[in-house]
C-alpha cells in the first residue's frame, strides 16, 4: 500500500502543478502549455500506475478497495497542506518519487 | 429562498406537492421499475429479483430529481406518472405471462 | 424554481441537506466509530483477555462448555476469537420454542480456562453499531428511517455534484481562513476527494436493506411464498430435523480442519450445530467474512453431527449475488487490515465533516442578512440549536458513554443499558444547554466539555483498571492503546477547536469573520 501511495501523492501533485493557479503558487511561474500537458500526462500516468503495486501485493478486490482509499486520502492530505505548508507539500512528492523504488524493493 | 420572509401559498402548496410526488411517486416508480425487472430479466428468478432490487433506487433517485428540477409541479406529477403507468403496464402483461 | 436545472439542483441540495443533516451526522459519526466496533468493545470489557489464537483448542473448550451448561439445546453457535475479538463467544437456543426469535443466552468463555468470563455488563462498539442503523427505535422504524436517510444522502450526492460541478476542475483549492468561502471550500474538498467512500457508502447502505425496503419485485416473483426467495438466495441452511434419538456428537476440531481444506485455508468465522445430541445432529461451519471483500453468506460446509461425514458445501454467487456481496462487504469492512481500518475510518470521518460544513453553511449564510440588525429570526435560532446539539452534543454523548462505562459499578443492575441511558441523558442536556446558550458560546462550552471528556479517558482508564496505557503499550495491546490515544487526540483536536473559536470571537464581531472561523477543526 505504501508504494501504491507514494505513487498516488506524486501523481496528485503534478496533476495539481498542471493548473495555472496553483502552478503560480507553488513554482511562482506560470507553466508553458507543454510544460501544462507534461505535468498533466505525469500526473495521470502516475494515478493510472500505482493501481499496479496494490494490485500486486494484495490481489484484484482487495487491492482495487485499497487502491481507491489511498487514492483519496493522498488527495486529501495534499489538499489539506497545500494551503498551509506548500513546500512541505511539494517537497513530500518529490521525497516521495524518490523513495519508491525503495518502496517497491521492500514490497513487491 | 426561505429569506424572502414571506412566500406565498400558492408557492408553498407548490413545493408540497412536488415532494408528495417525489417521496411516494418515486417510491413507486422504483418498485414497478423493480418488479419489470424481476418478471422480465433472462435470469433466474431470484437472480432477477436481486437485480431489479439493487437497481430501483436509481429510479427512484431520477424520479426525485425530476420532481423537483421540472418547470411546474403539476409537470411532475404528470413525469411521474407517466412512466408508472407504462412500467405497471409491462409489470401487468408479466404477471400474466407468468400465470398462464 | 423556474431558474435552470443546476439551480433547482442546488435548492433541492440545500433543503435535504438540511433536514436530513442533524440525523444524518449521527449516523455518520456512529456508523465510523462501528469501524473499530471489536476495539471499542474490548476498551469496555477489560477483563475479556486476549490469548495467542488456536482455533483448535477454542473450539475444543467452547464443545466442551456448552456439553456441560446447554446439552439440551436445540442449536448452539461458536463465534471464535479473532485477531480484532479475543471473545470465544458462544450461544444457545433452548428447546423451548425453536423456529421463533429469542430465548438466545450468549456467554464468554474464556479460550484457555474454559470458564465463562465474568466481564461487565457493556455493549461496547456494538452500541455505536446498531445506533447507526436502528436509532435505537423499536423494530422496523429505525432501519426505515435510516434507509431513508441513505436515501436523502444519495439525492444531496448527486444534486451535490450537479451543484458545485465546477470543482471537478480544480479541486485541489482550499482557502482557509477566508470565512464562508472556506467552508465552501471545506466541504467540496472533503466531498469531492472522499466522493467515491460516499457513493459507495450510501449506495451499499440501501443495498443492504433492499428486501426490506423495496419488496414488490419479491412479492411479484415468488407471491405470498417470500421464504422461498431467501432460501433460493441462501440455499445451505437446509438443515434435518430432530429425530428424538440420542447420539453423542463428534469433535467438532477434524470437521473445523476438513472445512478450512474446502475453502484453501480460509479463516473459519462461525459455527452452528444443530440439535447436539441427536442422530441428526448437523453442524454448519462458516467462512469468516473478513476473508474476502465480497461478502457470501452461503459459503459454508454442512457435517453430519452424529458421524461426522461431510454432507453439503455451499457457496460460489451468481454475478448479481456477487454485486449485492460486493457492497455488503464494501460497507462492513470485515476485510480490512488494521491500515485500511485506519483508512475506512478517515473516510468516515471525512464524510462527517461534509455533513457538518453543510450544516454550518447553511446557518452562516443566512445569518450575515442578520448581523447587522442584530436579531436571528426564530428558525435560524432553532437551526442553530439543534446544529450545536447534533454535533458537539453527539461528541459530549460518546464521551459519557465511555465515562459511564468506567464509573458504572460492575454490580450495577442493567449496567449496559444504564451505558446507553447515559449516552442519551448527556444529549439531551446538551440540547437543553444549546437552547438556553446563545450562539456560539454554545459551540465554545460544549466543544470545551466534549473535549475534557475524550481527552481525560487514557486517565479515566488508567485510575478505574490496570490497563493503562503504560502496561497496554509494553503488552503491545494495541485496540487498548489505540482506543486510549485516539480519545486522547480527539480531545486535544476539540480543544484547540474551542480555543480557536474563543480566539476568533473576541476582538471581531463582524459576522463574516464570526462565522467563518473553524472548518476543519468541527469537522471532527
Amino acid at each position: 500500500m505504501l508504494l501504491a501511495l507514494l505513487l498516488c501523492y506524486a501523481g496528485f501533485t503534478a496533476l495539481c502543478l498542471s493548473t495555472d493557479r496553483h502552478h503560480g503558487e507553488l513554482l511562482r511561474s506560470k507553466p508553458s502549455p507543454q510544460r501544462r500537458l507534461g505535468w498533466r500526462a505525469s500526473g495521470w500516468l502516475l494515478l493510472l500506475g500505482s493501481i499496479w503495486p496494490a494490485v500486486a501485493v494484495a490481489g484484484w478486490s482487495q487491492g482495487l478497495v485499497e487502491w481507491c482509499a489511498v487514492l483519496m486520502l493522498s488527495a486529501l492530505l495534499l489538499v489539506l497542506l497545500l494551503p498551509y505548508l506548500p513546500r512541505l507539500a511539494l517537497s513530500l512528492a518529490g521525497a516521495g518519487l524518490l523513495a519508491s523504488p525503495v518502496a517497491a524493493f521492500v514490497t513487491l | 429562498m426561505k429569506s424572502k420572509t414571506t412566500l406565498p401559498v400558492s408557492y408553498r402548496l407548490a413545493v408540497t406537492s412536488r415532494a408528495l410526488a417525489a417521496v411516494f411517486g418515486g417510491y413507486l416508480i422504483a418498485s414497478l421499475a423493480a418488479v419489470c425487472m424481476a418478471l422480465w430479466l433472462p435470469t433466474s428468478r431470484a437472480d432477477a429479483v436481486v437485480t431489479g432490487m439493487m437497481s430501483s433506487f436509481v429510479f427512484y433517485l431520477l424520479a426525485v430529481l425530476w420532481c423537483f428540477a421540472c418547470r411546474t409541479a403539476w409537470r411532475a406529477w404528470f413525469g411521474v406518472m407517466l412512466p408508472t403507468a407504462a412500467f405497471a403496464t409491462l409489470a401487468g402483461v408479466g404477471l400474466w405471462m407468468a400465470r398462464t | 424554481m423556474k431558474e435552470g436545472f443546476r439551480q433547482a439542483m442546488a435548492w433541492l441540495h440545500t433543503w435535504v441537506g438540511l433536514i436530513f443533516g442533524w440525523l444524518l451526522f449521527a449516523i455518520f459519526l456512529t456508523g465510523t466509530l462501528a469501524y473499530f466496533k471489536d476495539e471499542i468493545t474490548h476498551w469496555m470489557q477489560p477483563e475479556v483477555q486476549a490469548h495467542p489464537l488456536d482455533d483448535a483448542r477454542s473450539l475444543a473448550v467452547a464443545q466442551a462448555y456448552l456439553q456441560q451448561h446447554a446439552p439440551d439445546a436445540a442449536r448452539w453457535f461458536i463465534t471464535l476469537p479473532n485477531s480484532r475479538d479475543p471473545g470465544l463467544s458462544v450461544m444457545w437456543q433452548d428447546k423451548l420454542d425453536p423456529g421463533k426469535r429469542g430465548n438466545f443466552v450468549q456467554k464468554v468463555v474464556d479460550p484457555v480456562s474454559g470458564e465463562a468470563v465474568l466481564a461487565r455488563d457493556s455493549k461496547g462498539g456494538e452500541f455505536f453499531y446498531r445506533f447507526h442503523f436502528q436509532l435505537q427505535m423499536p423494530h422496523p422504524w429505525g432501519r426505515w428511517l435510516s434507509t431513508l436517510a441513505a436515501m436523502v444522502m444519495f439525492v444531496a450526492l448527486i444534486t451535490g455534484i450537479v451543484t458545485h460541478k465546477k470543482i471537478f476542475k480544480d479541486f485541489f483549492t482550499f482557502r482557509p481562513r477566508k470565512g464562508q468561502r472556506s467552508w465552501l471550500d471545506g466541504h467540496n474538498a472533503v466531498g469531492v476527494l472522499v466522493l467515491p467512500f460516499h457513493l459507495m457508502i450510501t449506495y451499499s447502505s440501501l443495498v443492504i436493506f433492499m428486501s426490506m425496503v423495496m419488496p414488490a419485485p419479491i412479492m411479484a416473483s415468488y407471491g405470498a411464498d417470500t421464504r422461498a426467495f431467501f432460501s433460493e438466495m441462501f440455499p445451505a441452511t437446509d438443515n434435518a430435523p430432530a429425530l428424538g434419538q440420542p447420539a453423542p456428537l463428534q469433535s467438532l476440531v477434524p470437521m473445523y480442519t476438513q472445512a478450512r481444506a474446502q475453502w484453501a485455508g480460509g479463516q473459519v468465522g462461525r459455527l452452528a450445530v444443530n440439535n447436539p445430541g441427536d442422530v441428526n445432529a448437523s453442524v454448519n461451519i462458516f467462512r469468516a467474512g473478513s476473508d474476502r471483500v465480497a461478502q457470501d453468506f452461503g459459503s459454508m460446509v454442512s457435517f453430519n453431527g452424529a458421524t461426522g461425514e461431510l454432507l453439503r458445501v455451499g457457496g460460489g454467487q451468481s454475478l448479481p449475488a456477487l454485486i449485492g456481496g460486493t457492497f455488503y462487504g464494501l460497507h462492513m469492512g470485515h476485510f480490512a487490515t488494521p491500515v485500511l481500518r485506519w483508512l475506512y475510518f478517515i473516510c468516515g470521518l471525512a464524510g462527517t465533516a461534509m455533513i457538518g460544513t453543510g450544516l454550518v453553511m447553511w446557518l452562516g449564510k443566512r445569518q450575515l442578512k442578520h448581523a447587522r440588525t442584530g436579531v436571528m429570526p426564530y428558525e435560524l435560532r432553532l437551526v442553530e440549536t439543534l446544529n450545536i446539539a447534533s454535533m458537539s452534543g453527539l461528541l459530549i454523548a460518546i464521551g459519557a458513554f465511555f465515562w459511564a462505562n468506567r464509573l458504572l459499578p460492575a454490580s450495577f443492575a442493567e449496567r449496559s443499558d444504564w451505558e446507553v441511558q447515559a449516552f442519551f441523558i448527556a444529549w439531551g442536556l446538551s440540547l437543553l444547554h444549546a437552547a438556553l446558550r446563545r450562539g456560539r458560546w454554545g459551540w465554545i462550552e460544549q466543544l470545551s466539555c466534549a473535549a475534557l471528556l475524550l481527552g481525560a479517558v487514557p486517565l479515566l482508564n488508567a485510575i478505574t483498571t490496570e490497563q493503562h496505557l503504560g502496561v497496554s503499550l509494553a503488552r503491545g495491546d494495541w485496540a487498548m492503546a489505540g482506543f486510549d490515544l485516539t480519545c486522547l487526540g480527539s480531545g486535544v483536536f476539540l480543544a484547540w477547536a474551542a480555543w480557536k473559536m474563543r480566539c476568533r470571537m473576541a476582538p471581531q464581531p463582524t459576522a463574516e469573520r464570526a462565522l467563518g472561523l473553524n472548518l476543519t477543526r468541527e469537522a471532527r
